[in-house]
């Protein structure tokens, strides 16, 4: 009666915000499991769920794992909006049952928010896990990187039924697979990649402390990992990438291993770290059936990603906006910034501090700007949001002249002043800053709502 | 004139920006035509520390600071703290602070014995203190950004480094924060504290220099970024959106 109760109410406030033309993606959720805290887990009964988390990659796991289940015919529904705590992954679950909580849908491809991952997985019972990687991100709010794998550790503990993908070159990911029964179905990159390194946040062995040789590298701390001492060691995964042909600007080419066959493949979405997260929608999509060859030949089509290298064009300028949040994800752009750019080009950085940002914005120092001045096309850059003065102090420190960075502030005139230059602009956002932005250029162009 | 920096294990005290400090360092030196060379001591290496003019050691993950202590434990704890009693320049930050100090105890009861440069204890809290905050040192506002568990106390043989102007500092109850004693300089500022405090890294490295060279004033430089960020920080924790 709880459960009906609530349904009702989610249902009718996610009905209303619909209305009104909001999102409403977690208030009928925190409403509703008010009523019924145990709404998840009912509401997850008979739904196969693919739960993704991890620090990044996750909405752009959960895109492409979505394009090959859709190409594959399946009936599922997604959590296509970001909400990815408990009570937006709840609201979700709501949206897509009937009144009296029978699924609608076989299939769900969730993310899931890495602290919110230790409750939603022992309530939706998942089919399969997919933890992308773990790095250092948001401390403020997660603590130190070992506190965010053991929260998810915690999760993986509570679903034994799961199939477990797992990204084989991050020993902190990695170590996951570490005493539980799950079967376990690893992805990872069997290539080095010549990709800057950056800083380490896994130098030392998460069993015995020493440090770790690696026998190739990929970018940050993952690769070919083994600890001298103790041999704790990278396994070979079940889905890797075997060559990499061809990065291009907007896509790259790519040899893929899947259970001991063959399959090249055009990814749609550009840079390395767009290869990881394929090869991680691949784990999870054949592990839920879907055909290798299949799987393979979706991963040309998944392409915008909302405001993960979403491309947009205003005055005939293009936009494509990056969002960055940490300083792995912000070195992996700004190599495919200095790596993949020819010619002339703008480069935007809006900095928030918002709690949904981190409040601490002092990861940027941990990020390599320095190869934005290092030879080749310096670009334009403009620098915006409420820590926009950090933003351009660093840049100063990486090697921009201090009378180059303009501040611009609000949306409307960021975008106006971007695309003014004439030439293809790169913004790259923190969270909120992308959300904003994201609503302005959509409005300019006429594009989708982002539950859409 | 050059200046040799010891940055104290950069591979595993590499949390919240850091490193930036010695980025900053390093340019306001060079901006200056000033030589420097900065040398990443790691976790057994064990070249001496005696010939280097001025030390870095940044915050770190729990994990790893017991790896530290064990490679801490014999020579370099004591070539830390000649170079520190011979009053050579120190900037230690929250862990890299909490290290220069006597004793370490968990919120658990666990007491861990640190370097003892500073006449200062640390005490494990299960709350953590997150958050933008200024303190005073010479005169000057410096503002940077706080997250440790742990509280301070000093004891008889240091100073504090300032006085809190806004957040919480060494201990939330004293007003004081960091700690100062001879040449060296410890914190719980992050931010990185050093790029958006011009006037403190200059201190610093006068400092520095004046130790080894004779009395040595930096001329200043435009620093237009530097305070643009900094007094914009100041404003929002003075003004209307003070934040504990």
């Amino acid at each position: 009666m709880r459960l009906f109760l609530a349904l009702i109410l989610c249902k009718l406030i996610r009905l209303a915000l619909r209305l009104l033309g909001r999102g409403g993606t977690a208030l009928p959720g925190k409403a509703a499991l008010k009523i019924c805290p145990d709404m998840l887990g009912k509401l997850s009964k008979g739904v196969a769920t693919v739960l993704i988390t991890g620090t990044n990659g996750k909405t752009t796991t959960a895109r492409m794992t979505e394009q090959m289940i859709r190409d594959a015919g399946y009936s599922y529904f997604a959590n296509r909006s970001g909400s990815n705590l408990e009570r937006g992954i709840a609201a979700e679950f709501a949206a897509n049952s009937t009144i009296f909580g029978r699924p609608k849908r076989t299939y769900a491809i969730i993310e899931c928010d890495e602290a919110a991952f230790r409750t939603v997985a022992g309530k939706v019972a998942p089919r399969v896990i997919v933890v992308t990687n773990i790095f250092r991100d948001q401390l403020d709010r997660f603590g130190e990187v070992t506190r965010t794998l053991e929260s998810i550790r915690e999760g993986v503990k509570k679903a034994p039924e799961a199939v477990l993908c797992l990204n084989a070159d991050c020993s902190l990911t990695a170590s996951l697979a570490e005493g539980v029964p799950n079967t376990l179905r690893l992805f990872g990159m069997d290539v080095p990649l010549e990709e800057s390194a950056g800083v380490s946040d896994a130098p030392r062995c998460i069993r015995c402390g020493a440090e770790y040789a690696y026998s190739f590298r990929t970018f940050a701390h993952l690769g070919g990992f083994f600890c001298p001492d103790c041999g704790y060691a990278r396994q070979r995964p079940a889905v890797s990438i075997t060559a990499v042909r061809a990065f291009l600007p907007e896509g790259s080419e790519a040899d893929f291993m899947i259970d001991g066959a063959a399959y090249p493949a055009y990814v749609g979405l550009p840079a390395a770290y767009n290869l990881y997260n394929a090869a991680a929608a691949l784990a999870a999509a054949t592990a839920l059936g879907v055909p290798a060859q299949k799987a393979a030949g979706s991963l040309a089509d998944t392409r915008d990603v909302f405001g993960r290298m979403e491309s947009f064009e205003i005055n005939g300028v293009p936009i494509r906006m990056i969002l960055v949040k940490n300083p792995a994800g912000c070195d992996r752009a700004l190599d495919y910034l200095a790596g993949m750019i020819q010619g002339e080009y703008l480069a935007v950085f809006c900095l928030n501090d918002n709690v949904a940002d981190g409040t601490d914005v002092s990861w940027i120092w941990d990020s390599g700007f320095e190869r934005l001045f290092s030879g080749g096309t310096e670009p334009g850059l403009i620098v915006s949001g409420t820590r926009a003065e950090d933003m351009r102090l660093r840049l100063k420190y990486a090697g921009a002249r201090e009378d180059a960075v303009r501040i611009i502030q609000g949306d409307g005139a960021l975008i106006a002043a971007a695309a003014a230059g004439g030439v293809p602009v790169y913004i790259l956002p923190t969270y909120t800053a992308m959300l904003s932005i994201r609503s302005e250029l959509t409005r300019l162009c006429g594009g989708r709502k982002f539950w859409e | 004139m050059e200046i040799s920096i010891c940055h104290l294990y950069p591979d595993v005290l590499n949390l919240y920006g850091d490193r930036g400090n010695v980025l900053c360092m390093q340019k306001r030196l060079a901006w200056r035509g000033i030589d420097c060379t900065v040398a990443g001591i790691q976790i057994g290496d064990s070249r001496p520390l005696s010939g280097f003019d001025l030390f870095f050691i940044g915050g770190g993950q729990d994990f790893e600071q017991e790896i530290l202590l064990r490679d801490l434990g014999n020579k370099k704890a004591a070539d830390i703290k000649a170079a520190a009693e011979d009053g050579k320049p120190f900037l230690c930050v929250c862990g890299g602070y909490q290290l220069m100090g006597k004793t370490y105890e968990t919120s658990k009861g666990v007491r861990c014995d640190y370097l003892g440069v500073l006449d200062m204890f640390t005490v494990g809290a299960e709350k953590r203190v997150t958050g933008n905050f200024a303190f005073e040192f010479e005169g000057v506002p410096v503002v940077g950004f706080e997250n440790h568990s742990g509280r301070t106390f000093l004891g008889e043989g240091v100073s504090p480094l300032g006085r809190v102007i806004s957040g919480f500092g060494n201990n939330g109850e004293d007003g004081t924060e960091g700690a100062r004693y001879q040449n060296v300089f410890g914190t719980y500022s992050h931010g990185p504290v050093l790029p958006k405090n011009p006037a403190f890294c200059d201190y610093i490295l006068e400092t520095a220099l004046s130790r080894k060279y004779g009395r040595e004033i930096l001329e200043p430089l435009p620093d237009e970024s530097e305070n643009a960020a900094h007094d914009t920080m100041l404003r929002r924790m003075t003004g209307k959106e003070a934040k504990p």
